[in-house]
């Protein structure tokens, strides 16, 4: 059953269409990763799911109905959007005492959240004075304040070092655990390939991709990594047959094909071959190569 | 609502913009009260304390802590975009009339202490002055509490006011510029130019409603007639409503980006 649905969103900031004709829908229980270059409308969308941001069409629903409509909205949604927008004078105790209070949680969460994201050491600091990924860690404080089944969290690595994208991880992976839904946008990949089980793509406002993770890997196209003293005349030979070649970092590349394909090929023009392995596609390729200009087709299929 | 106002207070007790601007509001108005009292007397500025005008001009210089309070007013909201809370205010509360009403009642309730701090300033610094000269003192003890009644409720309506403008002038420096201007630059322009639209524009009859009826700081115009208590509370409540009902028509549809 979807939790998260969205049917023809588009919001529009002026000349800006932002967000444009995106409809996707989560299951219950899964971690989606959210992903998108910088501006390609993923924190709007976001915020149009949260009804912070109004739609100029399409509709966002969370259990079939919009944000504000939401019964029980604290306990069922937790949303950190920006660690930036947390005031710089209020301690961080008081920052979560804040929260408790304009959602009627009870005040004995806020000790369990802060040792949830590690933070209790901080707690009667000014938010001001806390680092960004410390202030990553309080607005993920704040989200899990209602103990919710769904996380909305934005860019929620950002700022964080190497030991707390970790730390992230770690969370994201215990939550996912214990059956909640996550929708988690990042322009990370990496981050989001450790934790996310499908993944959303946006590109331009637009669609791109809703699949499975590893749907998505298998249709990216298979690389085979070989290191030879005469790169140029294995290209070559390689061009000749119609593969796809590229060099860099003193191997050369051949974009679909099979190992044993090439060390063949090499064998026969007898060019000495010193290493030759496939190498996995991973969600950085098949990230650019859904977003470039001329992915529209295997956007297309793609997406689900 | 309750629930959104006990939020609201607990925000302004969670920071110190309060206190600091309660302490300038007290500051200023402490100032302009002890100048008002040193120039009193034969041949001064301000009439004798021994007198119920000399000693009212000082009781009831009050004027700063009104203008602060409205100042004050619109960081309530205004803070919150200059901040960008704004964004887990209405993730809690999606309800954005119900938002800006406890924040309009929150403004207005913490208004009343500007209001109240100023009079005990002025009212302190008044009786010592003139405990200091030996004079007797010409104002009933009724009337002295009717002028801290209407400073007090002068300050919170003006505190709600300046919450509705918050919505409205978002830039929360503009905002506090705004009403600066409106009570040095353009509420003395027309009140100085049509005497009788003076009792009706918005601080300069809060300054009446607090005892004032001329000089002070925003100076009141000479020569003017002030409405009775009643009308007066009646009219900056209004014009309260008024503000934060076109606020709340702006901000429903406001994005949060």
């Amino acid at each position: 059953m979807a939790v998260i649905e969205a049917e023809g969103l588009t919001k529009r900031f002026g000349p800006v269409l932002a967000v444009d004709d995106f409809s996707f829908a989560i299951e219950a229980g899964s971690v989606v990763g959210f992903l998108g270059r910088n501006g390609a409308g993923k924190t709007t969308t976001l915020r149009m799911l949260l009804g912070l941001v109004i739609p100029d069409a399409g509709r966002a629903t969370i259990d079939g109905r919009s944000y504000r409509q939401l019964p029980e909205r604290t306990h069922r949604v937790g949303a950190a959007l920006e660690a930036s927008g947390i005031h710089p004078g209020r301690k961080v105790a008081d920052y979560l005492r804040v929260r408790a209070s304009a959602t009627g949680i009870p005040n004995r969460r806020i000790g369990r959240v802060l040792d949830q994201v590690e933070l209790s050491a901080a707690a009667g600091r000014r938010v001001g004075t806390l680092s960004l990924g410390m202030r990553q860690r309080l607005a993920l404080a704040a989200a899990l304040l209602g103990d919710p089944d769904v996380l909305i969290l934005d860019e929620p690595a950002n700022g964080l070092d190497p030991e707390g994208v970790r730390w992230l991880r770690g969370l994201l992976r215990g939550l996912a655990q214990e059956g909640r839904t996550v929708l988690v946008s990042s322009h990370v990949l990496a981050e989001v390939a450790e934790v996310a089980t499908s993944v959303l793509i946006i590109d331009a406002g637009r669609l791109v991709a809703h699949a499975p993770l590893q749907d998505l890997l298998a249709q990216a196209p298979r690389r085979v990594r070989v290191r030879t003293p005469d790169p140029g005349a294995l290209a070559d030979a390689l061009n000749a047959r119609g593969l796809q070649t590229e060099t860099g970092d003193g191997l050369l590349r051949v974009v679909g094909a099979r190992p044993e394909q090439v060390a063949t090929l090499a064998a026969e023009q007898s060019i000495p071959v010193l290493e030759c392995a496939s190498e996995d596609a991973d969600l950085e390729d098949v990230f650019f190569q859904l977003t470039s200009p001329t992915a529209n087709t295997v956007a297309s299929e793609a997406t689900q | 609502m309750i629930t959104a106002i006990r939020t609201e207070l607990l925000k302004l007790r969670t920071t110190r913009l309060a206190i600091g601007m309660l302490a300038v509001a007290a500051g200023w108005t402490g100032l302009v009260a002890a100048i008002e009292a040193s120039r009193a007397g034969p041949g001064g500025m301000v009439p004798s304390l021994a007198t119920t005008a000399g000693l009212r001009d000082v009781l009831t210089s009050t004027g700063f802590a009104l203008i602060i309070a409205a100042a004050y007013g619109t960081t309530v909201t205004s803070g919150e975009l200059r901040h960008h809370t704004i964004t887990d205010t209405y993730l809690d509360e999606p309800n954005r009339r119900q938002v800006l009403t406890a924040k309009v009642i929150t403004a207005g309730l913490t208004g009343l202490v500007f209001g109240a701090v100023g009079t005990i300033v002025t009212t302190g610094i008044g009786l010592a002055f003139a405990g200091a000269h030996g004079d007797h003192i010409t104002i009933a003890g009724g009337t002295i509490a009717r002028y801290a009644a209407g400073a007090t409720v002068g300050a919170g309506l003006l505190a709600a006011a300046g919450a509705a403008i918050g919505t409205l002038i978002a830039n929360q420096v503009g905002a506090i510029i705004a009403v600066f201007a409106w009570g040095f630059g353009v509420e003395q322009i027309i009140g100085g130019v049509f005497h009788h639209l003076a009792p009706y524009l918005p601080l300069m009859a809060s300054e009446t409603m607090a005892g004032s009826t001329n000089g002070g700081m925003p100076p009141l115009p000479k020569g003017f007639t002030p409405l009775p208590f009643g009308a007066v509370v009646g009219l900056v409540a209004a014009v309260a409503l008024i503000l934060a009902v076109i606020a709340s028509t702006t901000t429903v549809n406001r994005d949060i980006t």
